[in-house]
């Protein structure tokens, strides 16, 4: 069945980069841009960088279950070693998580926008402060896959594959 | 850069050659990214909103024209600032990097090739997106103030090769961290003889 399967290149991969960490730009930046706009509308008693907030949750929302996919995608073919699994452990089932968090906090925040667009409840900022921290510990996990253990650069690949590592 | 410089300041940090565990310049490049590819999406949006009546109509999302140039404006403005500290901190430690030096990239660039030209193109992208968010200012504020398209044709066409030359500055980029290890720390381990298995664990 295996021949099937496109072949994978040097970053033990089916195409040429990794896509995850390029689809999780628009989960991460947008997340943390709908709660500053959220903050500095609600501060500055200004409902316009309300939509602006919800616009980029509602594409985060969309990114988040993209990247969801290619990150499953990459993690069965990172060739996860000893020192790095639990990492990815972590990375993955919070992801998951994120996705369902992230879904059910943008659907509360339709529903308050199709109440009432200039007004946000100080609750909802609150709750944004707990998904702003999952989002900014999912990324700590992600980067230490990459910046700590490497997993798809070709130096950590090649020494898998030549079993020193 | 050269080793020898780099030892001057480097001798008490990690394997990974940052002072620091993880680079900085990655994860600000989220933001970049993120927010200048939203913005210009948001004005394209904006510009060609009498297409989309009926798909948001479809899916019962109530939305008003001026709010997606206000995303285009706010993301875009948002980009411009975060950049200055993107390219800081990636000039920080792209000096730093001390790159195996044999290796050619994916794109047939060795590693010097690949950080001269992410250098550069660095500072380069940053003046585009920072005359964009300038031009943008304008047309929100001066030229197109009243108009219902907030947006020239000629800005969202240049948003979009910003982003080509984008994609190209990224892939450099990721060579530099996924082909040549820069920054990365099993890599340098592996480099210098040592099993990331046992340090890391």
């Amino acid at each position: 069945m295996f021949e099937y399967l496109p072949p994978l290149n040097e970053h033990n991969l089916p195409y040429p980069d990794t896509i995850h960490p390029i689809v999780v730009h628009f989960v991460i930046a947008m997340v943390l841009f709908a709660f500053i706009c959220d903050l500095i509308g609600y501060f500055t008693k200004n409902p316009r960088l309300y939509e602006v907030s919800w616009w980029n949750l509602f594409f985060a929302t969309i990114s988040i279950f993209i990247s969801v996919i290619f990150g499953q995608v990459e993690a069965g073919l990172s060739l996860a070693y000893g020192a790095a699994k639990s990492t990815l452990n972590l990375h993955t089932i919070l992801g998951w998580s994120l996705s369902a968090i992230l879904a059910g906090i943008t659907g509360w925040r339709f529903v308050i926008r199709a109440r009432n667009p200039q007004m946000l409840p100080s609750a909802y900022l609150g709750v944004s402060i707990f998904l702003v921290a999952l989002v900014c510990f999912q990324t700590y996990l992600g980067d230490k896959l990459v910046w700590i253990y490497g997993l798809h650069t070709v130096p950590v690949v090649e020494a898998i594959r030549e079993g020193t590592l | 850069m050269n080793s020898e410089l780099v030892n001057q300041v480097a001798a008490d940090f990690g394997a990974n050659g940052l002072p620091y565990t993880l680079p900085i310049h990655p994860n600000l490049v989220h933001l970049t990214l993120g927010l200048f590819i939203i913005g210009i999406a948001f004005d394209i949006a904006g510009a060609l909103f009498p297409l989309q009546r009926t798909i948001l109509k479809f899916l019962s999302l109530t939305a008003v024209r001026s709010n997606f140039f206000d995303v285009g404006w706010y993301n875009v403005l948002a980009s411009a600032i975060i950049t200055f500290f993107t390219v800081a901190s990636g000039f920080y430690e792209i000096l730093l990097a001390t790159p195996a030096g044999e290796d050619v990239s994916a794109w047939d660039l060795n590693a010097m090739q690949t950080m001269l030209w992410h250098g550069l193109g660095g500072v380069m992208l940053l003046t585009l997106i920072v005359t964009m968010a300038v031009w943008r200012g304008f047309q929100r504020f001066k030229w197109r103030k009243d108009s219902i398209r907030q947006v020239q044709w000629v800005y969202l066409l240049a948003g979009l090769g910003i982003l080509f030359l984008m994609y190209l500055h990224g892939t450099l980029g990721a060579q530099l961290a996924g082909e040549f290890g820069v920054h990365i720390t099993a890599a340098q381990l592996l480099r210098s003889g040592q099993d990331p298995n046992a340090v890391l664990r």
